[in-house]
């Protein structure tokens, strides 16, 4: 597990009902295609709504985390598979 | 630390046995489909979400299935696969703790209490673990913690498939107030019927009974019912290294259809007495009580056992006694169920047999050992074997691990 908490930049579908559908992310210079999103869930943290994802591309699993007050992206989390 | 600040993960796989079949065959994937033993007289294992959808239950037989579904696609059972996935998510599993107690080939204990912190709580946890089972397995489970073993198999049960339900300490009571007693683990429906009778049918009822009264009724066990009822469980989560022993081998089969010609149940008491006996040395005991189990079409079963000379776990050794158990008695229906066990047991010794003969014999059944060891059961067997349809155990025992040998206690 290894765990960087640095902003990143994710390209997110924003779709009917609130939903929020994240298609890839950046990371060390290089594009990362979200193949599955595996779970999600939210966490209230004071005022703030936290909406958590756990994504895989080809060969690892990310937890991104979206910052509902401030609209920011956090790669939280990097699991191997 | 108390028993009530300890941190519980239950994982229950969904729909396991008919999940598998669905990720290593895409086709199936979305389907009805139901797993059924090999037997032509087998009954639904585990049905697929889509297929319970229609009313398929574990336990129907597949005439039934088939009228609640038509578009059922019945799928045999692989267990071979079932225990290999099992195996590997029990190795993520103790990524997270090195506490994981496997409860049966698709359920787990993890006591989670000291590791927690680690991962970022107790949500974070969960999802971590689910994610990594979806994304190398394709496979959901359904997830539930409490601070005992009782209350997080409880709150797995509570939300399927793909579920996550946390019972927090302060929770407990109003969580058991209305839940049925049958849904704790451990209250069967024979135990549910009698709690019926004496007025209570839930957990909240229970856990207030007066215990005087349980344990006039049930003996030792009406202390444990009331503490079931308050949410009160305090056995620990046993890894494998530190799990119980078992005290006898043994293998039962429900024969494909029902047998009465002597030649019949002989061919199938020799393929018992070699699944037997070879896991009795592989687990290098040997047993001085051999228990020979019948159960007649009508279900009726009974037994008998006899005691030997000496500890055996050569399979002609257990052949010879289940026959000699056999000759003793008059059989009255047909058979549709065998079994033999070894109990008794004791550490047998590697010692050279003293005369050629049976050295010759001793050597044979090493060398027939090593070969089924590596390329499987009965890839060499007795010539009086060949013609058996199907060989080997059909089911997985609810005693199957992941490591595949247990601890033996020998007398």
């Amino acid at each position: 597990m290894f765990a960087p908490h640095r902003d990143i930049r994710v390209a997110v579908v924003f779709g009917p009902g609130n939903r929020i559908k994240p298609v890839w992310f950046d990371m060390d210079r290089r594009q990362h295609t979200i193949r599955q999103i595996t779970n999600s869930w939210k966490e209230r943290r004071g005022e703030t709504t936290l909406l958590h994802f756990h994504v895989t591309d080809d060969g690892a699993l990310y937890e991104l985390i979206y910052n509902m007050t401030d609209g920011s992206w956090k790669l939280e989390q990097i699991e191997a598979l | 630390m108390s028993n009530d600040q300890r941190v519980i993960m239950h994982i229950d796989m969904n729909a396991f046995f008919a999940s598998v079949e669905q990720q290593s065959n895409p086709e199936l994937r979305g389907k009805p489909i139901a797993v059924t033993g090999n037997g032509s007289r087998t009954v639904i294992l585990t049905a697929s979400y889509e297929a319970r959808a229609f009313g398929v239950k574990t336990g129907s037989t597949v005439w039934e299935a088939k009228k609640l579904c038509p578009s059922l696609i019945i799928v045999p059972v692989s267990n071979r696969l079932y225990t290999h996935v099992s195996s590997q998510i029990i190795t993520l599993l103790h990524d997270y703790t090195p506490l994981v107690e496997v409860f049966s080939i698709d359920e787990a204990f993890l006591d989670i209490t000291a590791s927690l912190s680690l991962f970022g709580g107790m949500e974070r946890l969960c999802y971590l673990i689910k994610s990594r089972i979806k994304a190398r397995f394709g496979l959901s489970c359904s997830i539930g913690i409490a601070p005992n073993k009782l209350l997080a198999k409880l709150a797995s049960e509570m939300k399927k498939p793909d579920g996550l339900t946390i019972i927090a300490a302060d929770r407990i009571a109003p969580t058991l107030e209305t839940v049925p007693v049958g849904e704790l683990c451990g209250i069967g429906r024979r135990l549910q019927r009698e709690l019926l009778l004496m007025g209570i049918r839930t957990c909240g009822e229970l856990g207030r009974f007066d215990e005087t009264w349980l344990t006039r009724k049930f003996g030792i066990i009406g202390k444990q019912l009331k503490a079931m009822g308050q949410g009160i469980d305090d056995t620990p989560v046993i890894p494998q290294s530190e799990a119980e022993a078992v005290k006898s081998v043994g293998h039962s089969m429900t024969l494909t259809h029902d047998v009465e010609e002597r030649s019949a149940i002989l061919k199938h008491l020799l393929q018992l007495s070699e699944m037997v006996g070879r896991r009795a040395r592989r687990y290098g005991v040997e047993g001085r009580i051999v228990h020979l189990t019948l159960r007649y079409a009508d279900f009726t079963t009974f037994g008998k056992q006899q005691r030997q000379g000496e500890g055996i776990n050569q399979s002609d050794r257990i052949y010879q006694a289940a026959v000699a158990i056999l000759d003793t008695l008059e059989l009255q229906q047909p058979l549709r169920l065998l079994g033999i066990r070894l109990t008794g047991l004791s550490q047998s010794g590697d010692q050279l047999a003293l005369f050629p003969e049976a050295r010759r014999k001793q050597q044979l059944t090493e060398a027939m050992d090593r070969v089924n060891n590596r390329h499987g059961d009965f890839t060499v067997m007795y010539a009086s074997l060949l013609d058996q349809e199907e060989k080997g155990s059909h089911v997985i025992s609810p005693a199957w691990r992941p490591e595949g040998i247990r601890n033996v206690t020998v007398g």
